[in-house]
């Protein structure tokens, strides 16, 4: 029977010709710009969990304390809460690290008359404090101790890196359900379309006793026949469009925001993206009215 | 089989009341033959829509089957059907579709397994004499033909009824001889057949029951 319904909705697709294929476009064209939207937000968000978790505060420390003073002072900084963990940085060991930066033009601090460089304590912070007013506090707490001299360090760009994140998935959202809505109407209207070329079925069928579900099912399929296939055109556009703009786009995501790449979709959103694409389908079918009862 | 009691049937038309039935009464029982005669708008084809639940009564009460009509409802209604077959005037075939196709149509969106199709339609088609023509399209067949092919799609699921209405009004003499041909033979299997026609002639040439209407009213019954 299923077989039989199917066959009804592929030759109901057929007879809907070009207002069918419309349908197929404007849901290809709505699950892409989804599709596009969502692996910006989600290269974004995997940027902003990164640079989350590489948060410091440094506190610069007015002079470099005596090594046997220096546990005391990291157990009175892990004391102030939301600290994960506190690394005492000294003089020689910030000269050292610089002097790895510098490279080749290291020789130039052989020529400072003294290490010029503070003693620090490099500071992580607690998941739950990595918000720019935990952040703040932090700072604030940390300012207060007799040793430091300034602290440094902060959340606001990561922030408003994430609120970018934010903005792009409801824009991303918003673009996509207007073309959802659009697509929606129609396979609506190739959905009455049908109904009225097939009117004669209709009328036959219920005068000899076909179930209300075999008279509806086969205008559900034809829905979801068009958002499948229109799902499916959409991973494709998807996957050319990232094939095509990720060698370019990778260096200068690497450069600004530190990922090593465009990452695609996951297999899972794109079995979520095909599934969305069926469902307005079916929706669109399923709302579709056509003559008699 | 069929029963109708005190039935009346009455269209509104925005505030203009026609009456299409007054006050009809009568009883089919199983295997007859009843022939519905009277002039166009006597009210014939409303009395036969009244039988498979297309219309309903303003008052009385139309039984089939031993089911009380007018109050069923949804799968109820298709349940009937599936027990009644119905032949217009006007065949009715879906043009896109071959004989066979057009038979089978029934039976499939009905839910008869497909292994069943071929064989039942088969059957069908030889009882109206039309098998070798099977795969052709209903713009291929000459009236006569194409008004069997519709008894044969009426038949295929073997239903207790046998609706007809002027099953014979679209074909020439010898056509409509053909057609008349095999709706008897229906009947002589054992179906109960109630056919209509606006033709004098050939409501007594089939010497059988005659319910006459005219303007609404039952005249005749015998």
């Amino acid at each position: 029977m299923l077989g039989f319904m199917l066959g009804e909705a592929v030759r109901d697709l057929r007879r809907a010709g070009r207002v069918a294929v419309s349908a197929v476009v404007l849901i290809g064209f709505s699950l892409v710009a989804l599709g596009g939207f969502w692996v910006l937000s989600t290269n974004l968000g995997h940027a902003v969990a990164r640079w989350r978790d590489r948060v410091r505060i440094i506190v610069y420390l007015k002079r470099e304390p005596a090594a046997a003073d220096v546990p005391a002072l990291l157990a009175r900084v892990q004391a102030l809460g939301d600290v994960v963990s506190a690394v005492y940085v000294g003089k020689g060991e910030a000269l050292d690290s610089l002097r790895r930066v510098l490279g080749k033009d290291a020789a130039v601090l052989d020529h400072l008359p003294s290490n010029p460089l503070p003693a620090s304590i490099e500071i992580t912070l607690a998941q739950a404090a990595a918000t720019p007013d935990g952040t703040r506090a932090l700072i604030s707490r940390l300012a207060m101790l007799p040793e430091a001299d300034e602290v440094a360090g902060g959340m606001e760009w990561v922030e408003r890196l994430a609120h970018w994140q934010r903005l792009l998935s409801m824009i991303g959202l918003g673009v996509g359900s207007l073309l959802a809505v659009a697509a929606i109407l129609t396979v609506t209207t190739a959905t009455t379309l049908v109904l009225y070329a097939r009117r004669h079925e209709t009328e036959i069928m219920r005068l000899v006793g076909a179930a209300e579900m075999v008279v509806r099912l086969p205008l559900l399929l034809q829905g979801m026949l068009q958002g499948l296939i229109g799902g499916l055109l959409a991973l494709i556009a998807l996957g050319v469009a990232h094939r095509v703009t990720a060698p370019h786009l990778d260096p200068v995501l690497n450069v600004t925001i530190g990922l090593p790449g465009l990452e695609f979709l996951s297999p899972l959103n794109l079995v979520f993206l095909v599934a969305a694409g069926t469902l307005l389908g079916a929706f669109g079918g399923w709302l579709a009215r056509g003559p008699g009862r | 089989m069929i029963q109708f009691h005190r039935v009346s049937k009455i269209y509104a038309v925005g505030l203009v009341k026609i009456p299409a039935l007054s006050d009809i009464s009568f009883t089919v029982d199983k295997g007859e033959f009843v022939v519905l005669a009277g002039p166009s708008g006597a009210g014939k084809t409303t009395m036969l829509r009244l039988l498979y639940r297309d219309e309903v009564p303003t008052e009385g009460e139309v039984e089939v089957l031993g089911r009380s009509v007018p109050g069923l409802r949804g799968p109820q209604i298709a349940e009937l059907r599936r027990s009644i077959g119905v032949v217009f005037q006007d065949a009715k075939l879906l043009p896109g579709r071959t004989v066979f196709e057009n038979i089978a149509f029934v039976l499939r969106v009905t839910g008869t397994p497909r292994r069943d199709v071929t064989a039942r339609v088969f059957d069908a088609l030889r009882a109206v004499g039309l098998s070798a023509r099977a795969q052709s399209y209903p713009a291929q067949l000459s009236q006569g033909e194409a008004q069997r092919a519709a008894l044969a799609r009426a038949i295929v699921r073997k239903p207790a009824v046998l609706i007809a209405d002027e099953p014979t009004g679209n074909v020439d003499e010898a056509m409509a001889a053909e057609v008349i041909d095999v709706v008897k033979d229906v009947w002589r299997r054992g179906t109960t057949v109630v056919l209509a026609t606006h033709q004098a002639r050939l409501a007594v040439s089939l010497k059988q029951r005659m319910l006459v209407l005219e303007h609404g009213r039952l005249e005749k019954d015998g």
